[in-house]
């Protein structure tokens, strides 16, 4: 019993990290239709930002907490500005490659003014602690980042359904021309979904650094190539497809790990994306996508 | 043959004839390190010509390529390593296959067979799909091959190498191998599945609306794709004596890719010129970053630097020019463009 309530306790933290970064690439899928693969980065640069900030200002870990989370909007805005507008209007293999192009960038900058080796950050490191709860020992980081993803959540929707540019970037989704027409301006919607981005991927880092305890140029990567998959799996573009998606896969990696023999474990990425192409194969829009007709965007 | 067709011919000429002219100039000037350099361009070359088959006529990414050229170069490795030197690299290899050995050519045969046949059995998952799920098929692929590579370590020996290949081919033989893949990858664009393939690319609902079966293009393309990747895989293990699952992965595809896409996706000879131009700026860009000294200057080290350059590279690319440095042109279309400005207008 105790060892099934710490694995749905590792599903749900697995979960909500993969969540968290699977809203950040849905929210900007949904409105500009780029697949931003330079989202890792984004994390990585938060992670680096804490680094600097750390040694050189102040150690205090909750204002380090904001700096990094204003560290990632920035560089998300800033991204968007510098090198996602020129693309906004191609088509979705041009914005899949540009983002691709700057993921690089940014990772072969970190290994440039960086260094190749991991770099100790450790002030996150006080989240994470075992801590019993009734007879049960719990990582109390897995809590945190439970909870913390559901007020994202929360928070997120609340935004999207009450405040004048939420309703604007829920309509943009459907029909950014129109949402145009009727006088929002592009840059300013599109700025915002950047920002909330960037915020997401800001949580995401501290909990991977607390995790961590340091950063390296491609720690980025990988979580976001399996975030990536979660929005497949829910459908791409769609928040609540991100969110079921990330939960989704988070409890297959740790089905997988358990399931399997030890010495399997490290099949457990590919049995992740085996699952993943077969999902796609049989709903090719992935889960909770509407049916849609192939004409439609045309 | 149509005219399309006769001018592909002429056009597959001409970029044989500038592959020709390098290794030409290779033989006369070059000094013997430069053929190491010069045949993993031509072995990168193979897969940026198979990309363009699938990836530039049907304007899906296919970031997979790296795995079944992996695939293939294991395959041949395994097949065409003598027993005595497989007793040592891979004492524990499963299913007697460190009990055999083949010739090279039933090596190269045994390899494509394999790859052939997972590239059919994926395709007809792939050509089902449109958009982005090509893109995470395909990186499924890559991620699932990889993470084999790297479990099995009997028969793959993962991130080690997987030595006492013996070295099969040569500069001679791998250019021939490039100037008929080019010959071959212009006749696919000029065919009629070719143009089938371009046509669902700019209007799916429109070309199917014409009668194209828009599944059977997509597969024989990834298909056929899949077997130049197979032969840059072989002609890579046939080379360089060693492999491991290291090269075939995340940064090899980023490379790839940046090729295509700054010769441009559509057209045979962007890919050539695209490989071509990466090559000769990565291969400066290798020198500069050990550090050398130039004119008493001693520059820093600086680790990196070839990977910024191949990303500013694609970002600039996609949004100076979309379509690449040739667009929809092909080599000889840049001939006769320049006759008919020579030649003023007939009024």
């Amino acid at each position: 019993m105790d060892y099934a309530i710490q694995q749905i306790l590792n599903a749900l933290s697995f979960g909500a990290e993969y969540a968290l970064i699977a809203l950040g690439l849905a929210i900007v899928f949904s409105i500009m239709g780029l697949v931003n693969f330079a989202h890792g980065e984004v994390i990585a640069f938060g992670g680096y930002s804490m680094v600097i900030i750390g040694t050189v200002l102040t150690g205090n870990p909750f204002i380090l907490m904001g700096a990094v989370l204003i560290a990632c909007v920035l560089v998300s805005v800033l991204l968007e500005r510098v090198a996602f507008r020129t693309v906004r209007k191609a088509d979705l293999t041009t914005g899949l490659l540009t983002a691709f192009g700057v993921s690089i960038i940014l990772q072969n900058a970190f290994l440039l003014l960086g260094s190749p080796r991991p770099i100790p950050a450790t002030q996150f490191i006080f989240l994470d602690r075992t801590v019993l709860v009734g007879s049960i020992q719990v990582s109390s980081l897995q809590i945190y980042e439970t909870v913390a993803t559901a007020l994202a959540i929360v928070a997120l929707m609340i935004f999207l359904r009450r405040s004048t540019l939420g309703l604007a970037m829920r309509a943009a989704a459907l029909d950014f021309e129109m949402v145009r027409l009727c006088g929002l301006r592009a840059n300013r919607v599109i700025a915002t979904a950047f920002a909330v981005s960037g915020l997401l991927a800001g949580l995401a880092c501290i909990f991977i650094m607390a995790r961590r305890g340091a950063v390296s140029p491609h720690m980025g990567f990988d979580p976001v190539l399996t975030a990536f998959v979660a929005c497949v799996i829910g459908g791409f573009g769609s928040l609540p497809g991100a969110v079921l998606g990330g939960f989704l896969l988070g409890a297959v990696e740790v089905g997988v790990l358990v399931l399997l023999p030890q010495s399997y474990g490290s099949l457990a990425h590919a049995a992740v994306f085996a699952l993943v192409a077969l999902i796609l194969v049989w709903r090719p829009d992935g889960i909770l996508s509407p049916a849609k007709e192939k004409g439609d965007k045309i | 043959m149509n005219p399309s067709q006769r001018r592909g011919l002429l056009g597959s000429a001409l970029l044989s004839l500038l592959v020709l002219l390098i290794v030409g100039a290779y033989y006369l000037w070059g000094e013997t390190w430069q053929a190491r350099v010069l045949y993993a361009t031509f072995v990168n070359l193979l897969v940026v010509i198979g990309l363009q088959v699938f990836t530039g006529n049907a304007n899906l990414t296919n970031f997979s390529h790296a795995a079944f050229m992996g695939i293939a170069a294991y395959a041949a490795a395994i097949c065409v390593t003598p027993v005595a030197m497989k007793a040592i690299s891979l004492p524990d290899a499963p299913w007697g296959l460190n009990a055999f050995e083949l010739g090279p050519w039933t090596s190269a045969l045994v390899a494509l067979g394999i790859t052939g046949g997972l590239g059919l059995l994926t395709g007809v998952f792939v050509a089902r799909l449109t958009g982005v799920g090509v893109t995470i098929v395909s990186i499924a692929i890559l991620v699932i091959v990889h993470s084999i590579f790297l479990h099995r370590t009997d028969i793959f020996k993962g991130n080690q190498a997987l030595f006492g290949i013996p070295k099969v081919l040569d500069l001679p033989q791998i250019t021939a191998l490039v100037i008929i893949a080019i010959f071959a990858a212009r006749w696919f664009r000029e065919s009629r599945f070719g143009l089938q393939l371009r046509a669902c690319a700019d209007d799916e609902i429109g070309a199917r609306a014409m009668g194209v079966n828009v599944f059977r293009t997509r597969l024989i393309a990834w298909v056929l794709g899949t077997l130049f990747f197979a032969v840059a895989g072989i002609a890579y293990a046939f080379f360089l004596g060693t492999i491991s699952a290291r090269p075939f992965y995340f940064n090899f595809v980023f490379l790839t890719v940046a090729m295509l896409i700054l010769g441009g996706l559509r057209s045979v000879s962007g890919a050539v010129f695209g490989t071509l131009l990466i090559s000769i700026g990565l291969e400066t860009i290798r020198w500069l970053e050990t550090g050398p000294q130039i004119a008493g200057l001693k520059l820093p080290q600086m680790l990196g630097l070839s990977g910024l350059m191949l990303g500013v590279v694609i970002v600039a690319v996609m949004a100076l020019l979309p379509s690449g440095l040739m667009g929809n042109l092909e080599i000889e279309d840049l001939l006769r463009r320049r006759k008919r400005a020579e030649t003023p207008e007939p009024r």
